[in-house]
């Protein structure tokens, strides 16, 4: 097997992707998207409503979306980005919490 | 490969209509999902009634598992010799693929098998992977090997298992719980598709003295209650060596002291801060000659630290 070199890069490199790029990339609606544009839990970086781009930061939003969906089994995109919104609100709480807790 | 029962996974009878076993699995989830369940073996439970619901919800793979036959749960079995041909999935391995990979093949949501079986391009899917680092490596930067396996399919729907090893250079600066992107080394695109990319989820594993808060590190500084009152310079570790820091007379417990640009590097070049906080630390025992001098300091000076709760 040969070896592989590869650098990793941070998400908000200035990278964008075309709306059509993120629905391809997640496995989202486009409905389901503009849905979470709506609710605020997706933010496009330029662009007007079908003409939006998203940083890549989005692809990780939208594919936790993807899969929520898909272990929730959610039928409606409302439902998904409320629960979109709960999770990201848990994930900031969390690490609060692990700012906060003593050190070993 | 091993059979898994995947009626018996959700509780269903192998007749059971699409709206029951969607309700079924709904029960499940909620009982089960990684992120609300207190139950000890939540994840591996949930991934389990999440891979019999992915197979059961879709009709063309609750077809094909069916058409396995049933076996016992557990135990080895093979497919029928003309299961695959049947069911558009190519040829496949046994040795190096399991139930689950067996019917990811096949058509469903996201374009698997049936896309596959068109001539449209299709992108290669997108791989994630956790990466554990020191706090060293984290603040330096590191070069680490990685071991991926992936199943991949060819343009006529056969699977197999693809090991990768890979060399991936992590920038410095990345802290816990942060995502990075490695471009082009998730799985291969299909007829000029684009490859999918690689995630890595970063854990950053606690540092005894250092504790990372957005870019910014915060270390504890204990000083000596003459050390505060008179004023001294001391020597503090920060991730990049010693320095010494002047400690002003006068100093109380809680006071922070920044140390510009020692924090974590930032993407475009500029760095967080050091914040060292003050704490101040008495001895725990004194001979007779400190006792003395202590209580001298006691009766000389009128300071009341708890005026304000009078």
């Amino acid at each position: 097997m040969t070896l592989e070199f590869a650098e990793a890069h941070f998400l908000d490199d200035g990278t964008t992707v075309t709306m059509t790029e993120l629905v391809e990339r997640s496995g989202l609606t486009p409905a389901e998207l503009e849905g979470l544009v709506e609710c605020g839990a997706l933010a496009p970086a330029a662009g007007a409503a079908r003409a939006w781009v998203f940083s890549l930061r989005c692809i990780v939003v939208a594919r936790t979306a993807r899969r929520l969906r898909e272990e929730l089994a959610l039928d409606d995109s409302h439902s998904l980005a409320v629960v979109l919104r709960l999770t990201q609100r848990i994930d900031a709480l969390e690490d609060e919490l692990r700012g906060l807790r003593p050190r070993p | 490969m091993k059979y898994k029962d995947y009626y018996a996974v959700l509780g269903v009878p192998r007749d059971a209509d699409a709206a029951a076993i969607k309700t079924a699995y709904r029960k499940l989830a909620r009982k089960f999902h990684p992120d609300v369940s207190k139950e000890a073996d939540a994840e591996e439970r949930f991934k389990e009634v999440a891979e019999a619901y992915e197979t059961l919800k879709d009709a063309e793979k609750r077809a094909a598992y069916d058409q396995l036959g049933q076996h016992a749960a557990g135990s080895d079995f093979r497919p029928p010799p003309d299961w695959g041909q049947s069911h558009g999935a190519g040829q496949f391995s046994f040795d190096d693929i399991d139930l689950a990979d067996l019917f990811a093949g096949l058509s469903g949501r996201g374009g698997g098998g049936g896309a596959r079986r068109g001539d449209r391009p299709i992108p290669g899917g997108d791989y994630e992977a956790a990466v554990h680092l020191t706090f060293e490596q984290a603040f330096e930067g590191a070069e680490l090997e990685l071991d991926l396996a992936a199943v991949e399919y060819d343009e006529q729907g056969n699977a197999r298992r693809v090991p990768h090893r890979m060399r991936v250079r992590v920038p410095k600066g990345v802290t816990d719980g942060q995502k990075l992107r490695v471009p082009g080394k998730g799985g291969k695109g299909l007829r000029g598709g684009r490859d999918g990319d690689l995630y890595l989820d970063i854990t950053v594993a606690a540092h005894p003295l250092f504790r990372v808060d957005g870019m910014d590190i915060h270390v504890d500084l204990p000083v000596a209650p003459w050390e505060a009152v008179l004023g001294s310079s001391v020597e503090i570790p920060t991730p990049a060596g010693r320095v010494t820091l002047k400690v002003p007379a006068g100093t109380r417990a809680g006071q922070k002291m920044r140390l510009g640009g020692r924090g974590m590097a930032r993407p475009d070049g500029s760095k967080g801060d050091l914040y060292a906080q003050v704490e101040i630390v008495v001895p725990t025992s004194v001979d007779e000659r400190q006792r003395k001098l202590y209580e001298q300091i006691r009766d000389a000076t009128t300071f009341d630290p708890r005026a304000h709760l009078a």
